[in-house]
């Protein structure tokens, strides 16, 4: 009897798995290819290109259709638009930072000037990790979803789980679109609030300097970076590192090395020659794929910016470096121990070659289901359009709005490049806060900056062999 | 007669009595609540999750297939993403266990069973490690061994004040998160084998000595023996906590099935849920094993009533203070500085900067942490407010007084209906499961019950993330164990008899409970009420996944200490630890239990 049960509940087990495994299909042949993507570059980003406007709406969402309409509008008839679709209402939104709470008040201060009488109260979130993605799931699968919009980073997941699904539509501010010399309706890239910077820094206080970006996976070099596993951006840094402009920077950079240091890494280069064409990646592939294995199989992880920020301006992070959000200096307090005059930019050195940093987007979003959708908008062009809704950010050094006219009036605001410079304006008294400004990191600088449609191309190509690798572990 | 009617006869006899109805309908309840997310999590290691793997091996944005257990199973990623992280979780687990019964079986054998000095304030001040947060432990272990030339980071204190600079394998890995998990859960060996010891039958080893038998022989064949069912409940208790920790090999850089559940739920999220799959099967073997040692316990009979007093070892004039001494020291590391060290962080002017110390110069310390009342990013505080003006801080306590609150009183009164429907009905099958099934939530590890409940709560229809109504299901089904665990032992001790007498004169059910049964019990019954209060309001793993922070303290707490701002989760934790402590006093001083209780003399 016992027999017979197992026997059948054998049978019935292996019919089960015969007709998931059918489920499976075949890798190489899409059965149900995703809907295109919308998302494209920012025009940050190096390959924007335009398409023509699509001239049919029939299939758009409700949503969407709202989208089209806020694009032709001015920031106040959006805003009354707003005010009439939002007055006494509560706004949800969520991102990836935290800011979008400081910057909503004033956006209802600025509504309260075109009518006195509005009100809205609302509710920030900031997930943490990467559970953003999962909440905006979630909330997609409501008719009507609880958040109106989002402020999101990571352009490789925005596309694939984001923007191919459906679930957050763009929407362009005509102010915007003016600004940047573009078309709100022909536009395809997603809209930024702001690029950030992650930047080379090393502690100061002992002998080593730095003044090539081979230099941070040289040999016993731990540099202190977080977890890529955890925040994915990280790991998007390292995707576009093997995009043919920055693996062709990587090869420039190498060749400046001595024949010594050149020796060194010549091997590892030639190693992944190979695993450069399996990847199809360009011809300086290799020197990208190089730096990227080095730096994995050495980077000492860390749970956040913060603490690496913390260790390496301490007097006894000697010789210590990282790869950190340049912002994070500002909230360092001068002591006996600690100091911002203890580190070193590396970028900002007299001789460096190479790489400065990543450069990554804080996007805006209207989701598809959103409950205020003309508010969404009109809260999403006021932080773009105008300084003040940029001024949650724009105070702090290291982000820069992808306005270029709010840019420039944020910089006449807050004076980001002379940041370190003392009272009397002319002594220097703290270098590494003189923000050298987004035109200066995007060129001479060497910040290579994220492509979402490039990242979601090699998640699974490039991110499948970094997950290969051995990655460092100090335990 | 026909059949219907005796059938229906016999329903309504068995309904006519309470614990019977209890029996059917948590029996009902408990099966939802355990089977429902289980079946969730199993639907999604099948499901394609779109921008995922699983889409990106089938080609499909939709659908069931098996790819992520062959990918997870056989891929060129099955060492590194589940056979590494497996054996470092069971390395991880064992020596937990180890530890804690080691460190805690010690330590009550010494309080309980010998004439150590100072047994009160040991006694009180050795749980102190489980009422913190478990991973407030690692990160003091951080602050004290980290060092440049080890660790790569800046100096922690024993490197800046002595120069000493421990070994990689301290600072980092296995070693420094079994020792924290195993102090953290040594005061469960303590509570479990020290009631042991204190009750146990002292002729067994009066005789063993009378017939010249050496202290090691009586210690190895007799003592030990006698506690060995507490060593399984240890086990029991610690095993599935210990594999279920994320904070702890997270933070001390240990990969474990729960940090790479976490690692990999971004872009390999199916086989992120085949790991907490695993993890539940541990937690279901654990149960399994402990039914077959339950059924050989017979002849642990430890309570006899036969002897009075136990006989207590001397350890000598000078030697009960030596040793007593050496516990005092020890505990004042694992419970005292953790505390002075939360206390001082608050006052440092950066997160770990010592300089104080260096200089004696009082400038570098600063309140700034607690008493900002402005939105200042220049100075440390990222935009925050000090901890005093600080809403997200206190409307996260408010949250966690809730969610403890409510998971307390649910829990404590779930599990207390269990215990007492399942000891009248004892003998039957469906009590048995019912029993099983409400204490099979404890066993399995607490990150892969939140998984399993996010799942299942995150559809078109129910979306419950975020809410306090998801936490409280969840800390109740979680915590029901104590109560039910507590209740169930406390409830076999009392005579049928006494009920039956009230029984006898037709005195109602709810009076019986609430005038006979539970005031004999009330001690074990409230802290069947007790340790869900406090293990919830610390609890990370099993809420990190259903809220973000701000919503109660520990993931408020966890978010802090992930982005170094040490100062604020050090003042998080000392709310905690004095929050816990006014409730536990309270808690003694009205009723008389508490979490020590009867073991520290």
């Amino acid at each position: 009897m016992t027999r017979k049960r197992l026997l059948a509940l054998t049978l019935a087990l292996a019919m089960m798995a015969t007709l998931l495994a059918g489920c499976g299909g075949d890798p190489k042949q899409p059965s149900d290819p995703a809907p295109p993507s919308s998302g494209q570059q920012t025009p940050n980003t190096p390959n924007d290109t335009p398409t023509p406007p699509a001239d049919n709406t029939a299939n758009l969402t409700a949503v969407q259709k709202i989208i089209a309409e806020a694009e032709g509008m001015t920031m106040e008839e959006l805003a009354k638009k707003a005010i009439e679709e939002s007055n006494g209402a509560t706004f949800y939104g969520v991102g990836n930072s935290s800011r979008g709470k400081s910057a909503l008040p004033l956006f209802i201060e600025y509504l309260q000037t075109i009518d006195p009488s509005y009100t809205l109260n609302y509710d920030w979130q900031q997930p943490k990790n990467n559970k953003i993605f999962d909440q905006l799931t979630a909330d997609s699968l409501k008719d009507t979803g609880t958040y109106a919009m989002t402020l999101i980073q990571d352009g490789n997941q925005i596309e694939s789980k984001m923007v191919q699904t459906g679930i957050l539509d763009t929407y362009i501010p005509k102010e915007w679109a003016d600004a940047n010399g573009v078309s709100a309706s022909s536009y395809t890239g997603y809209l930024a609030l702001q690029t950030l910077n992650k930047v080379f820094m090393y502690n100061n206080t002992g002998s080593k300097s730095y003044d090539n970006c081979w230099d941070f996976v040289a040999e016993g070099e731990h540099g202190l970076y977080m977890d890529i596993d955890s925040e994915i951006v990280g790991k998007n840094f390292l995707y576009m590192l093997t995009e043919d402009k920055y693996a062709g920077w990587m090869k420039e950079a190498f060749d400046a090395l001595s024949a010594d240091e050149q020796a060194y890494f010549q091997p590892t280069i030639t190693a992944m020659k190979s695993e450069a064409e399996d990847l199809g990646l360009g011809a300086n592939g290799a020197y990208a794929l190089a730096w990227i294995k080095l730096w994995v199989e050495s980077y000492n992880a860390q749970t956040d910016d913060g603490p690496i920020c913390n260790t390496l301006v301490a007097k006894s992070a000697r010789d210590q470096f990282g790869l950190l959000v340049y912002s994070k200096l500002r909230s360092v307090e001068e002591s006996a121990e600690v100091s911002v005059n203890n580190i070193n930019v590396a970028a900002y050195d007299d001789g460096y070659t190479g790489i400065g940093g990543y450069g990554y987007c804080h996007y805006l979003f209207v989701t598809d289901n959103s409950p205020l959708p003309w508010t969404a908008c009109a809260f999403i062009a006021y932080m773009t359009c105008t300084v003040d809704g940029f001024s949650a950010w724009g105070k702090d050094m290291g982000g820069y709005s992808s306005n270029p006219a709010v840019a420039a009036e944020n910089e006449a605001t807050y004076h980001h490049q002379t940041g370190g410079m003392a009272e009397d304006g002319t002594t220097v008294a703290f270098a590494a806060k003189n923000d050298a400004g987004y035109d200066w990191w995007t060129t001479d600088g060497k910040l290579v900056l994220e492509d979402p449609t490039y990242c979601a191309s090699v998640a699974f190509t490039v991110g499948s062999w970094i997950e290969m690798l051995d990655k460092y572990s100090a335990g | 007669m026909n059949q219907s009617a005796i059938w229906r006869n016999r329903v309504r006899t068995y309904f006519s009595k309470p614990h019977n109805v209890i029996l059917a309908l948590m029996g009902v309840v408990l099966t939802v609540t355990t089977v429902a997310p289980i079946i969730a999590i199993l639907e999604d290691t099948i499901k394609i999750h779109p921008g995922t793997i699983d889409q990106n091996l089938t080609g499909r944005v939709s659908g069931y297939t098996l790819v992520n257990y062959i990918d997870l199973f056989t891929g060129k990623m099955a060492k590194a993403n589940l056979w590494t992280p497996l054996l470092n979780t069971v390395y991880l687990a064992v020596g937990t266990c180890l530890v804690a019964i080691l460190f805690g079986g010690v330590f009550a054998f010494l309080i309980t069973r010998t004439n150590l000095a100072w047994r009160g304030y040991l006694s009180s001040i050795f749980i102190f490690p489980y009422i913190m947060p478990q991973w407030t432990l690692a990160v003091v272990w951080q602050n004290l061994f980290n060092s440049n030339a080890v660790t790569g980071t800046s100096n922690g204190l024993l490197a800046a004040l002595t120069g000493i600079e421990m070994p990689m394998w301290w600072c980092k890995g296995l070693f420094p998160s079994l020792v924290v998990l195993g102090l953290h859960y040594a005061p469960f060996a303590y509570i479990l084998i020290g009631g042991i010891f204190r009750n146990m039958d002292a002729n067994l080893e009066e005789a063993a000595t009378i017939l010249d038998t050496p202290k090691w022989k009586i210690m190895c064949r007799v003592t030990l023996p006698m506690v060995k069912p507490a060593i399984l409940s240890t086990i029991l208790l610690v095993f599935g906590s210990a594999m279920g920790s994320y904070p702890v090999p997270h933070y001390l850089g240990l990969t474990t099935l729960s940090t790479k559940y976490i690692s990999m739920n971004s872009n390999r999220t199916g086989e992120a849920s085949i790991l907490a799959i695993i993890m539940m099967i541990f937690g279901v073997a654990i149960m399994l094993m402990n039914q077959v040692s339950l059924r050989s316990r017979k002849s642990y009979t430890t309570v006899t009533g036969k002897s009075g007093q136990i006989s207590k070892i001397d350890l000598g004039r000078a030697g009960k203070y030596v040793i007593a001494l050496a516990l005092v020291v020890l505990t004042f590391f694992t419970s005292i500085f953790p505390i002075v060290s939360f206390a001082f962080e608050t006052f440092l002017p950066n997160p770990g900067d010592y300089s104080f110390l260096y200089t004696g110069d009082t400038s570098h310390l600063t309140t700034k942490w607690w008493t900002t009342s402005e939105n200042v990013s220049e100075n440390g505080l990222y935009g925050q407010m000090g901890i005093l003006h600080n809403d997200m801080i206190w409307r996260a306590f408010k949250g966690t007084i809730l969610v403890s609150v409510a998971c307390a009183l649910i829990a404590g009164t779930i599990g207390t209906l269990i215990g007492y429907a399942v000891a009248k009905s004892r003998r039957s099958k469906w009590a048995n499961y019912v029993n099983s099934v409400a204490f099979l939530p404890y066993l399995m590890p607490s990150i892969s019950v939140g998984v399993a409940f996010f799942i299942l709560f995150s559809n078109k229809y129910i979306n419950l993330f975020n809410t306090y109504t998801l936490l409280i299901i969840v800390g109740t089904v979680k915590y029901i164990p104590f109560a039910s665990r507590s209740s169930l032992n406390s409830m076999l001790q009392l005579s049928g008899e006494i009920e039956e007498a009230a029984i006898i004169q037709d005195i109602p059910w709810v009076k019986r409970m609430t005038h006979i049964i539970i005031p004999i019990q009330k001690s074990s019954i409230i802290s069947g009420y007790l340790l869900p209060f406090m293990t919830c309001l610390r609890e990370l793993s099993l809420f990190m996944l259903l809220c973000m922070q701000g919503f109660i303290l520990s993931t408020t707490l966890d978010y802090f200490d992930e982005m170094g701002l040490y100062a604020f989760s050090s003042g998080i934790n000392l709310i905690l630890i004095v929050t816990i402590l006014i409730c536990n006093t309270l808690v003694n001083k009205v009723t008389g239990a508490s979490l020590d209780k009867g073991i520290g003399g």
